[in-house]
């Protein structure tokens, strides 16, 4: 009995030893391995920072009158097409020095959907695929109904961007939260996150995707659209680069839009292009934002419907209109 | 005699009064009357309207105008309260020339202001084209520019900051032959550029009899990061005084530093740009579990090692 | 001594009979070549349905940009929650010492490994980019509770894996010299991994080390993954979501869905396989009143939920709630609500209902009302936003399953009973070891 006790005892520190060299063994072994997997990293990292610094501005050369081979910033060149890498990352990056701002005065919507319409064909939209809205809407059966259109609020805490799993959609510098539909999943979670149902998705092909289907995709207009992505309000960026307002706000033939910059506290009318002090504007006309209790902080602002000077219930469409 | 034109004159103003009223009453509901400011009736064009001003103002006409009121001559305006009127018929056609062109530039209601967004030169191509419609039209061209007043001359526009910096002091003048004269009584206004237009700074100021005019600055005007605007001053009618304008930069704003909407860290933010704890509290829970989960996997390992040691073992005992 | 090496403190007798009852089932005969061939050509339907959905888009379901999480995400959330059941017997009620769990706790594993490996799949197939599938790591964003969902969803499905095979690894050992007749590359699956399990002392000691430190892990990851599933939803400004008590809720139903699948599982085993012996009347009773605890659990999460929004009736709470109780999905939320667990808590008071026929009963009702309470947590809060839906195409307005999505959701089921039938054919369900031991104790006592 103690014979087997002791034979047990030996055979067990006989174990212990061998398991103690393998563990040697490995470790040696995963040392290598180890080593190997962080210098393999720092390469990449190295190609990674080299390729980064490459891509800091894209120069070309070109031929002066006078025959002298210059090399200039690529963006200089007139009639310069950038191509894709350089539309994401002046589209990631955003205008540098502005805060868009948008002012909607409900006292002059009259659900014309001009802006609606302008924007769908900018943007390559079906006649129910919207990035803009117009709705009817009353707070109460004693208080007014009025018309009120309905952008992507660009929030400054936007609850979409939080919960993107992928850094497809994003917010800017100066505002403006765009969707990358070439890094889009299309898990719809920011669908679900949005409280202001501003986002779309294209459960098909998208109306115009034979004819886009050469074209360079641009980040700040989201055309080509993709099957499969979201697409929403940009604010139209590729209109703001060029000192332009947007699609919807020059459409609007009621005077229902201002847009400007807020660091110049400024914004002008698409309509009679006037320009006006937007924090007056908000002032003398009680501006509001929707559903401030969420604590989204939108970059739109709403005039509240008072003093209209049309007859709500002449324009507002029956209820059938209101589905297709 | 006098008291009876006094009398006469009461009941003038009694009877104006009524009307005032009636119209404060009709206007909103009917909204019939427009009138145009006696002084403004009056204005008149130019240059004469030929065939191809009228042909600019179809085009320009198509895209302000026709959306409400519909192509000339066809009724086919949209249906609206009140209703926008055919360009043709008699009831605009009646309008004088000066009132066409202020209710174009002022707009009324629903119908909207184009004097920033069309030039005077625009509008009146738009008369013109309106007026093609009317077989009975003669044209009036305003007979001489009054700025005759100066002819020939340089109109020159100096803008500079008062010492408080709580003004822009303007001076208007008319250079000819190396002598400078003040330009007397222009309507001058001042704006500030802004990305999308024309921000206008004070109201419009009349020139002085040295050709001065004085415009406010707010003191919570806002200008770049080293408090720099871009002012621009212009004749409030360009057909007096010619398209003279003066763009310059005056420091005479707010130094805004702008700052980026994305320089925090936030939920909403980028990975680079994500929180701290969220950051830590992530990796190193991922880190911490598949640590433990590899320690037991390699204890297969051990298991393996073991008994095959022990298989040995049993062969060389038997 | 050859292969057969003697496992300490046990006769030889005790597992040969033991292991031949349990390994009866162990082999390929007829009624399983039939039922996997029906899996794998049903599965084949569904999948060419899928191909569709991948060529024409989601346009092929009942989603639109309202309701745009349907029957898919219900369905994975309701993967996720059966799942769950690994860790509630294997390691609260195996940590906490009853013994009775021993011939359970490797079928609720099993079901733990299917489910889990499967929710995986079903988010797949929700998504607009499948193809991008990798972005969500070579672009993780921390913030997002995906993020954290698919690592989590990840671990659970490798430890439930692992907690499954290291008890099964000495009944591997056991089973390799008793496989004769069985095809030979089952042998041999069998040969590599027993890991060369001798039945040493030394092996054990690492055995239940290694067991310890997979439990101790399992019961933080199991809660941290319905946890964060929860938060999906929760983490949404939305009435009927917008929830503090999302994660205990979704924890308990989850303890409901998982309970119920395993009294599934043990009655086909026990009728098929012929394990009257091991899967007892004992071990249903005990089932019951662990199905009664849990239930009523989620009964009185159920009442919070429900109950606090409906007191107060803010303005988009109130909506909701009525949609629930009077409204558009009152008969499917009533049916759910009773059927799925108000009656069922009644009938478990009763002795006679806790005996596995009337279990098997109650336990279906109460698995297709989990799969059904789901779809009433993700669908109708979408119906109706805080501004109105207007504008839009008639069929956008509520949201409707299609047949597609129906069978593309079908798949999932489909592979969950492949693995169940695969992990459950080629391998012991009940330990054979653990079992012998226990037997030998009561014999002692």
């Amino acid at each position: 009995m103690g014979g087997k006790k002791n034979k047990n005892k030996a055979e067990n520190t006989d174990i212990q030893q061998t398991l103690e060299a393998s563990r040697r063994d490995f470790l040696k072994k995963a040392g290598i391995s180890g080593a190997a997997v962080l210098s393999g990293a720092a390469a990449v990292l190295a190609g990674y920072r080299h390729e980064k610094s490459k891509n800091k501005g894209e120069f070309v050369k070109v031929l002066t009158t006078d025959n002298k081979l210059v090399k200039i910033a690529a963006e200089e060149v007139e009639g310069y097409e950038p191509g894709l890498k350089e539309l994401q990352k002046r589209g990631r990056e955003g205008i540098p020095g502005k805060k868009w701002v948008m002012i909607i005065d409900l006292s002059k919507c009259r659900n014309a959907r001009k802006c609606i319409e302008a924007c769908q064909s900018a943007h390559h939209l079906r006649p129910y695929e919207y990035h803009i809205n117009t709705l009817v809407m009353q707070e109460s059966v004693n208080t007014p109904a009025y018309f009120m259109p309905k952008p992507c609020q660009h929030c400054d805490n936007p609850p979409c961007v939080s919960v993107c799993p992928v850094d497809a959609t994003f917010k800017r510098q100066d505002g403006v939260v765009l969707i990358d539909n070439e890094r889009c999943i299309g898990c719809r979670f920011c669908i679900a996150a949005c409280p202001y149902s501003a986002r779309m998705f294209h459960w098909e092909e998208p109306v115009n995707a034979q004819a886009d289907k050469d074209k360079e995709y641009d980040i700040e207009l989201n055309v080509p659209q993709k099957k499969g992505t979201i697409s929403k309000c940009l604010f139209s960026s590729d209109r703001l680069r060029e000192n332009q307002l947007p699609y919807c706000v020059s459409a609007c033939p009621n005077g229902v839009y201002y847009f400007g910059d807020e660091n110049e506290d400024a914004v002008t009318n698409g309509t009679t292009k006037e320009t006006v002090k937007l924090s007056e504007l908000l002032k003398q006309n009680g501006g509001y934002r929707l559903m401030p209790e969420l604590g989204t902080q939108p970059r739109v602002y709403y005039l509240p419907p008072k003093n209209r000077i049309f007859d709500f219930d002449q324009d507002k469409p029956r209820e059938e209109d209101l589905i297709i | 005699m006098k008291s009876n034109r006094k009398r006469s004159v009461r009941f003038r103003r009694r009877s104006i009064s009524l009307l005032v009223l009636a119209l404060l009453v009709v206007v909103p509901v009917i909204s019939q009357e427009w009138l145009v400011p006696a002084d403004r009736q009056g204005r008149l064009s130019t240059f004469a309207f030929n065939d191809s001003i009228e042909k600019a103002g179809l085009q320009l006409y198509n895209l302000n105008c026709l959306s409400c009121h519909g192509n000339p001559g066809k009724g086919n305006y949209q249906q609206l309260i009140p209703p926008p009127g055919d360009p043709a018929t008699e009831k605009i056609q009646r309008n004088r020339d000066g009132e066409i062109f202020f209710k174009i530039m002022e707009g009324r209601g629903q119908m909207p202001s184009f004097k920033n967004t069309l030039s005077s030169g625009d509008i009146w191509a738009i008369v013109a084209y309106i007026r093609s419609f009317n077989s009975g039209y003669v044209q009036t061209v305003m007979p001489e520019i009054t700025s005759g007043a100066y002819p020939g001359a340089l109109i020159a526009i100096t803008l500079r900051l008062a010492a408080e910096k709580e003004s822009v002091i303007m001076k208007v003048s008319a250079i000819r032959d190396n002598t400078s004269v003040p330009v007397v009584g222009a309507g001058v206004k001042l704006f500030v550029k802004r990305t999308f237009g024309l921000l206008p700074l004070d109201e419009e100021k009349i020139t002085d009899d040295n050709g001065m005019a004085t415009f406010g600055i707010p003191p919570d005007l806002r200008g770049d990061t080293t408090g720099n605007i871009r002012v621009s001053a212009r004749f409030t009618d360009e057909e007096k005084f010619g398209t003279a304008a003066k763009d310059t930069v005056l420091q005479a704003g707010l130094k805004v530093i702008p700052v980026s909407l994305v320089k925090d860290r936030a939920m909403w933010n980028t990975l680079r740009k994500a929180p701290w704890w969220i950051l830590l509290s992530y990796g190193l829970g991922v880190i911490l579990v598949w640590g433990f989960i590899i320690v037991v996997m390699l204890k297969l390992r051990d298991i393996f090692i073991i008994g095959e040691f022990t298989e040995k073992e049993n062969k060389r005992e038997a | 001594m050859n292969a057969e090496t003697k496992i300490p403190g046990l006769e030889t007798e005790k597992i040969d009979r033991i292991a031949s009852d349990i390994l009866r089932p162990v082999r390929i005969n007829k009624v399983f070549i039939i039922w996997t061939a029906f899996l794998f050509i049903a599965l084949a339907v569904c999948l060419y349905v899928y191909t569709i959905q991948l060529r024409k888009g989601l346009i092929i379901t009942g989603i639109r940009d309202f309701t745009s999480w349907g029957m898919y995400i219900a369905n994975f959330v309701f993967f996720v929650a059966t799942s769950l059941v690994g860790m509630l017997i294997s390691c609260v009620l195996g940590l906490i010492g009853f013994k009775w769990i021993t011939p359970l706790s490797r079928i609720a594993e099993i079901i733990a490994v299917a489910f889990a490996a499967i929710a995986g799949l079903v988010i797949i197939s929700d998504m607009g980019r499948p193809d991008r599938l990798p972005y969500v790591f070579l672009h993780a964003r921390v913030q997002s509770p995906i993020l954290w969902d698919v690592t989590v969803v990840t671990t659970y499905f490798v430890l439930s894996l692992l907690l499954w095979f290291f008890p099964l690894i000495p009944d591997i050992a056991v089973a390799k010299t008793r496989l004769k007749g069985r095809p030979a590359f089952l042998i041999r699956i069998y040969e590599i991994l027993s890991f060369k399990w001798v039945h040493h002392a030394e092996q054990y000691k690492i055995l239940r080390q290694a067991v310890k430190i997979l439990i101790l892990l399992i019961i933080p990851t199991a809660l941290a993954i319905h946890t964060v599933t929860s938060w999906l939803f929760a983490v949404n400004p939305r009435a009927g979501w917008d929830s503090t008590i999302f994660g205990p809720y979704f924890v308990s139903g989850a303890f409901v869905s998982g309970t119920s699948a395993l009294i599934i599982a043990m009655y086909f085993f026990r009728t098929n396989y012929r394990l009257k012996d091991y899967i007892t009347d004992f071990h249903f009773e005990r089932l019951a009143r662990l199905l009664f605890l849990v239930s009523a659990v989620y009964l009185y999460f159920n009442l919070n939920e429900y109950l606090v929004p409906a007191y107060k009736m803010k303005k988009f709470d109130a909506v909701h709630i009525h949609e629930l109780f009077t409204g558009d999905y009152a008969l499917l939320f009533w049916v759910t609500q009773t059927m799925g667990l108000i009656l069922p808590l009644i009938l478990l008071l009763f002795k006679r209902i806790r005996r596995p026929l009337p279990m098997l009963i109650i336990a279906l009702f109460m698995f297709a009302a989990a799969w059904l309470k789901r779809y009433i947590i993700v669908v109708p809060p979408q119906g109706h936003p805080y501004l109105p839906i207007q504008y839009v195409p008639e069929e956008w307005m509520v949201y409707r399953p299609t047949l597609m999505e129906s069978a593309i959701t079908l798949a999932s089921f489909l592979l969950v009973l492949i693995i169940i039938t695969l992990l459950s054919k080629f391998f012991p369900v009940i330990p054979i070891v653990e079992t012998a031991h226990e037997e030998k104790e009561n014999e002692i006592k």
